[in-house]
């Protein structure tokens, strides 16, 4: 083997195109709102205008008289089963707090009734129809509010409950509590030359993708539910759907077809137990899409949290202490709150190699929009207050930032305390780093950006100043022992492959990672790779996407399965060659002798398997679940212009370096990369819900402001190789790591612009023009 | 607004006549952008003006006229000595919407976020409109209330005719935005007469952080007769406080509103300056 354990790969570490590049450059029929029937039902949903109300009563007895009405579900008609709506691993660390409709309503945008309708005209018509009163009750507009002595109890429901045994006291609108220690982390401060004690504050944010929630059931002629639907998590979605009808799984089917972007949104299940249940009740397709306003609204979004950093460094450059205590606001309903909240240390803390440390999260309910997943989560959140609080270490001691962080920053063959502390829901996995190419990240960072030009904020003057910033980050990969990925692989008789495969392809590319993963093992092309994903009756199960896992879980899944059908190719070639099987090899879609003089094609083993002599279905398959989650890295740059007079900032040149191990696809990889850095970007500068009583006020994309290509800054993406050796091929994982940079990036340029220091973001331009007065020169 | 029918007349007067039997039930479409801010569900009628010949841009003695139907992109696009409208219409939305966005669409109906109302008031343009005969109106009466009400007795947009300027006169504008293709939080445009090294005449409009476009008449008087220099369009930049109701939007204060167009109105006069004094083009 040469030095470079990717040199000989043929597929992996190949851009290849993707698999649906086709099929969605011409427009083919692809999502799910493309295979609504003519005659489907239109759903639309009577949402809470009240932040915190009890049904008193409701009439929808004029609804079900209006035209074209088919059916009205309310709380008086539908099953009361306790439910979460996260699709995670079962059973959930996440309440049962939700039920497909409740007499009670708990942020403006919950449920209240629904309507299936011949068009979506007569559906509105009919829900103005609907009669409802309310009792107004107090509602609880801020974490602050939630945990204070006396607070309105959200959920006052008997049935809320955890199925598993975690801190869950609702009375209290206590979520979720969970904590590690390390060390002494209170004798590591008092050893510290130099203590910091910070508290930032991060926002709620949409996914915004461009395809909305969409949902479409119809029954089958055997009289089961199909559900085609936008969904990151398909076995997920038919459990939880199953669960909340009080029907078997056996009774659903859940396909996903293409799907027009998640970012995590689509892990839950939010429109398909409605459809599933109008289907039930009027025999006919239903299909519901929500708009962008109920996106905002009613769709999940990333938790706000406040993160308070406390920690201590000495002369030298040690790192003395870390803690970390986290409040997070989850919204009405309790999905992901813990999970998100035990990210923010588990992917945070590890980061810096220090002995002593602390980490404290708690979630709160309130009566604002729900949180959920969201590309990084809790790592998004937490790094903003752990790289600004980095960069202010560094300073005290005089040392330069970048210094700081080659010195602190784990590295290959060490652990963390905190890996065996936090999982989800339960103790993590003790785990030392394998890859780790951030040193390298650090220097190619660097120099892309020109850190050696940096200059100190009391040195600069004007209305316009020039800042750098930078930040480490770290993620993880899966979920080890909760992810379970599975995939299968059959040879046709032209030497193309069935690669069936649960995963999840939301937009992503993962399919053609996953086929080029399989080609590579099977010694063929990844054009002969047909993937189908996913569909709960045709594919192997797997958790969905999420957690950074696709290409490390199932992208392994899917190596082994190869590996299974490359054994049976092997031995029938032999027979085919009568040679024995240790004396062939598979090489560019053959069984060849080792000399190679002798060989057959993959069509003709599939032909003879098939047809000839011995039949038997070639056919591999595998699942696999992860012993470690191996963390990719990053460093992020950027340098910024400030406006000192206006306070805006302009984004001048933004510098992502990535290890994910090894890039199956480099330019899927590169997409990822600038993509995810974007999307910081844009949450970090202009990314905001405001509210009025609880009521966004800016739910539409002309008030909610989303960085599209016209305002790209110059991103250039830098793919920095490891070799991660429990990875399929080396790779680690890429999706989630590069959304985390830009807010603690752009906080640690603005104040090496200006001297400001702001603890919250957006950066919008008011805010950092106050910053910006309150510093003393 | 909920479009039940279509009807295309054939000449501008036929145009009117639709429109005055329609009454309420009429709804002129141009490039239609404006619809999408119009969501009550009364049923109208669409009639199109956008084969009437609307569409153009001429120099005709002082002025450059701009007929109501032309797309803002045909705007943004034209080239002629010392010409200024480019420079807001690239700033407004998309390639697409500016596309099919026109001139007229976007002053016939002034929703408070829009740019050409202030571009056209610091201009001193003049609306063409057409009740059986065309006459001209001022963008000072113009601009005074909303300019939908003209409209309902049929009459018609045709075209805007703005000064062409002259050697000794400048013009500057800012749109400061949160992302490229979003509304203005302050919209400010400014146009200097300058005589030698002081200012004739100036006149300075604002929008978006106020209701509805206006002139700022407190910062005009603060210019005449004055250097054109940074500190005196500094000091008469200060003067906007009093001027308009300045409104927090997107989460910002009212005072941030009112700061963040000082700034704009002190870069739009030095734009102006530096275009009086005969900039590169």
């Amino acid at each position: 083997m040469s030095q470079d354990p990717t040199a000989n790969f043929k597929q992996v570490n190949h851009s290849v195109t993707k698999v649906d590049a086709r099929q969605l450059a011409l427009g083919k029929p692809s999502y799910v709102a493309d295979f609504a029937p003519a005659d489907a039902l239109v759903v639309k949903m009577l949402w809470s205008p009240h932040p915190h109300a009890r049904i008193q009563s409701i009439d929808v007895s004029d609804a079900e008289k209006m035209p074209g009405v088919k059916a009205v579900l309310w709380h008086g008609n539908v099953p009361r089963i306790a439910h979460c709506t996260a699709g995670q691993g079962f059973p959930e660390p996440s309440p049962y707090d939700t039920f497909m409709f409740d007499t009670k309503v708990r942020f403006v945008g919950d449920r209240v009734a629904a309507v299936a309708a011949e068009t979506e005209e007569q559906a509105l018509a009919a829900l103005a129809r609907i009669k409802v009163k309310y009792e107004i009750l107090q509602p609880v507009l801020s974490i602050d509010e939630a945990m204070a002595d006396g607070a309105p109890v959200i959920h006052d429901e008997p049935e809320a409950h955890v199925p598993i045994p975690i801190p869950y006291e609702p009375k209290k609108n206590l979520v979720a509590r969970v904590g590690c220690e390390a060390g002494d982390f209170e004798k590591g401060l008092k050893e510290a030359d130099f203590a910091f004690d910070d508290t930032y504050e991060t926002p709620y944010a949409q996914h915004c993708p461009i395809e909305p929630y969409v949902s479409l059931a119809q029954i089958d002629s055997a009289g089961r539910i199909v559900i085609t639907t936008s969904t990151q998590v398909p076995f997920h979605c038919r459990r939880i759907v199953a669960q909340t009808l009080g029907i078997p799984v056996q009774k659903i089917r859940v396909i996903k077809p293409r799907i027009g972007g998640g970012f995590g949104s689509k892990q839950e299940i939010l429109l398909e137990d409605i459809v599933a249940m109008f289907a039930l009740r009027t025999g006919r397709p239903c299909f519901w899409q929500f708009t962008r306003e109920e996106n905002f609204r009613t769709g999940r979004t990333r938790h706000p949290i406040r993160v308070r950093i406390r920690a201590g460094v000495k002369k030298d450059g040690t790192i003395t202490a870390i803690g970390m205590d986290c409040w997070n606001n989850t919204g009405a309903y309790g999905g992901h709150g813990l999970t998100v909240v035990s990210c923010c240390g588990s992917k945070v803390l590890p980061l810096y190699r220090c002995e002593n440390i602390h980490f404290l999260g708690k979630v709160y309910y309130t009566n604002l929009p729900v949180g959920g997943a969201y590309r990084g989560f809790g790592a998004t959140q937490a790094f903003f207050g752990m790289e600004s609080t980095v960069d202010k270490m560094a300073e005290a001691i005089g040392m330069d930032p970048l210094k700081f962080r080659q010195l602190n920053h784990i590295k290959s063959g060490e652990g963390s305390p905190v890996f065996a502390a936090l999982g989800e829901g339960k103790e993590g996995v003790p785990m030392t780093v394998g890859s780790c190419a951030l040193g390298e990240c650090i220097v190619k960072g660097a120099e892309a950006i020109g850190w050696k030009n940096r200059a100190d904020w009391r040195r600069k003057s004007g209305r316009y100043r020039r800042g750098i910033g930078m930040a480490a980050l770290m993620q993880g990969s899966s979920i080890p022992h909760i992810d379970m990925g599975g995939a299968s692989i059959k040879i046709n008789e032209d030497g193309s492959f069935n690669l069936l495969v649960g995963a999840t392809d939301l937009g992503t590319g993962s399919d053609t990672v996953l086929a080029q993963i399989a080609a590579e093992e099977l010694a063929t092309t990844t054009d002969k790779m047909i993937v189908y994903s996913s569909d709960t009756d045709m594919t192997p199960f797997d958790v969905g996407a999420y957690a950074s896992s696709t290409t490390y879980l199932s992208g392994e899944a899917a190596r082994k399965a190869a590996a299974d059908a490359k054994r049976q190719i092997l031995h029938t070639g032999a027979e085919m060659l009568n040679l024995p099987e240790d004396q062939v090899v598979c090489k560019d879609a053959h069984v060849q002798s080792r000399d190679g003089q002798h060989k057959v094609s993959y069509s003709d083993i599939a032909c003879y398997s098939l047809y000839s002599k011995n039949q038997y279905q070639i056919i591999g398959t595998a699942s696999h679940i992860t012993q470690k989650s191996p963390p990719p890295f990053a460093a992020h740059f950027a340098e910024i212009e400030v406006d000192t007079w206006t306070g805006n900032i302009k984004v001048l040149k933004y510098v992502s370096t990535i290890d994910c191990g090894t890039a199956v696809n480099p330019a899927l990889c590169e997409g990822q990369t600038e993509g995810g850095t974007l999307n910081g970007i844009s949450y970090a500068l202009t990314e905001q819900y405001l509210f009025r009583n609880g009521r966004m006020t800016n739910a539409s994309f002309t008030d909610y402001h989303i960085f599209s290509m016209r305002d790209k800054p110059p991103i250039q993406a830098i793919i920095v190789p490891s070799y991660e050796e429990t990875g399929p091929f080396g790779a680690k994982s890429v999706s989630e790591i590069c959304i985390n940079g830009p807010a603690p990036v752009f906080g640690n340029a603005i104040y090496n612009a200006t001297g400001a220091r702001l603890n919250e973001f957006p950066f919008t331009p008011e805010k950092v023009l106050k910053a910006i007065q309150a510093v003393k020169r | 607004m909920k479009l039940c029918e279509f009807i295309r007349p054939a000449s501008l007067p036929a145009a009117r006549d639709n429109l005055r039997e329609l009454g309420a039930k009429g709804m002129i479409l141009a490039g239609g952008t404006a619809l999408h801010f119009m969501q009550d569900h009364t049923p109208v009628t669409a009639v199109d003006i956008t084969r009437l010949g609307l569409s153009f841009i001429k120099h005709e003695g002082a002025f450059y006229n701009i007929g109501a139907t032309t797309p803002l992109a045909d705007i943004q696009r034209y080239r002629a000595p010392r010409w200024a409208m480019h420079e807001i219409c690239r700033r407004i939305s998309t390639h697409q919407i500016r596309n099919i966005s026109t001139l007229g669409g976007n002053i016939c109906r002034v929703f408070p976020w829009a740019d050409l109302p202030v571009v056209l008031l610091a201009m001193d343009a003049r609306m063409v409109i057409y009740s059986g005969k065309e006459t001209e109106f001022p963008a000072d009466e113009y601009f005074k209330t909303q300019p939908a009400k003209r409209f309902l007795g049929g009459d018609i947009l045709t075209s805007v005719k703005v000064p062409a300027l002259q050697a000794h006169h400048g013009f500057g504008s800012i749109k400061v935005v949160r992302t490229e293709a979003s509304f203005a939080m302050v919209t400010i445009a400014a146009r200097l007469e300058l005589d030698g090294a002081n200012i004739k005449s100036a006149r300075v409009a604002a929008g978006s952080a106020i209701p509805f476009p206006r002139r700022l008449p407190s910062v005009e008087a603060a210019l005449v007769g004055r250097e054109a220099a940074t500190a005196v369009f500094q000091e008469a930049a200060g003067k906007a406080g009093a001027d308009a109701p300045w409104r927090g939007r997107e989460g910002m204060s009212p005072d941030y509103s009112r700061h963040l167009a000082e700034v704009s109105i002190l870069d739009a006069l030095e734009r102006a300056a530096t275009f009086a004094r005969g900039r590169a083009e």
